[in-house]
């Protein structure tokens, strides 16, 4: 399984005050607030983990079902920049973040081997949806495949396995 | 504080977060806060920190993880002032 998420770093400045008070406490486990507090751009870093918990999270919603505002238990394990795994109760997601100045895009797997496997996919592509859930029915074979969708200001980015 | 008050309360504090404003004029217990009225995730934790300074309360996380829609924030509202 697989899910995504984009961040616009333009729109998320605007949208969000990360600074406010109670913010990152509901937001972050002390290991992740550590971690931010420690960066030398805390702003891409609280991005950049809020982009692994939301991608993660996507997984974690299909996987079980489950469905809740759950940041504190979605915990980063930050090995870089671009990599990491996100844990949420036993379940482990293997993460790939990408950092640019306009976006930051996180794509988490189950498996750390889906990732060579992703497409990305046009964003004007029909996906079709079950119980909120999107997925994508290939034309000649008829089988329906998982899709991940993320929207956020300027960004699109759709992708399927 | 009635159910009633609660919510015009809680429509006030989600105003500024909504992205469906259609959604948020035909806003029922049932509506959700993410599907229905596209408040953005990161947004969220601003309803329930602007719930707490609002109603004077303080939402864990377990209560926060149900925060998805209007219902279980009034029952949330709802137990804390009972609570005081």
């Amino acid at each position: 399984m697989i899910g995504n998420d984009i961040i616009d770093l333009a729109l998320a400045q605007q949208e969000s005050n990360w600074r406010r008070k109670g913010f990152l406490e509901k937001l972050f486990t002390q290991e992740e607030q550590l971690l931010i507090a420690k960066a030398k751009n805390q702003e891409i870093m609280v991005w950049n983990l809020w982009s692994r918990k939301e991608a993660a999270y996507k997984i974690y919603n299909r996987e079980t079902g489950i469905r809740g505002y759950i940041p504190k238990q979605l915990a980063c394990f930050y090995e870089n920049e671009t990599k990491g795994t996100v844990c949420c109760n036993e379940h482990v997601y293997h993460t790939q973040t990408t950092i640019t100045n306009d976006f930051i895009y996180t794509i988490a797997t189950t498996e750390p081997r889906y990732f060579s496997q992703i497409q990305k996919i046009n964003p004007d592509t029909e996906t079709r949806k079950t119980n909120g859930i999107p997925y994508l029915v290939d034309a000649i074979t008829l089988i329906s495949k998982p899709v991940s969708i993320s929207h956020h200001g300027r960004f699109w980015e759709v992708i399927t396995l | 504080m009635n159910k009633r008050e609660i919510i015009e309360h809680l429509k006030a504090i989600i105003k500024p977060y909504i992205q469906d404003q259609n959604a948020f004029e035909s806003l029922t217990e049932e509506t959700d806060f993410i599907n229905d009225l596209k408040i953005n995730s990161a947004n969220l934790v601003d309803v329930i920190l602007d719930i707490e300074e609002k109603f004077d309360i303080i939402i864990d996380n377990q209560a926060m993880e149900k925060m998805v829609n209007v219902k279980a924030a009034i029952e949330i509202i709802e137990n804390h002032l009972a609570e005081k």
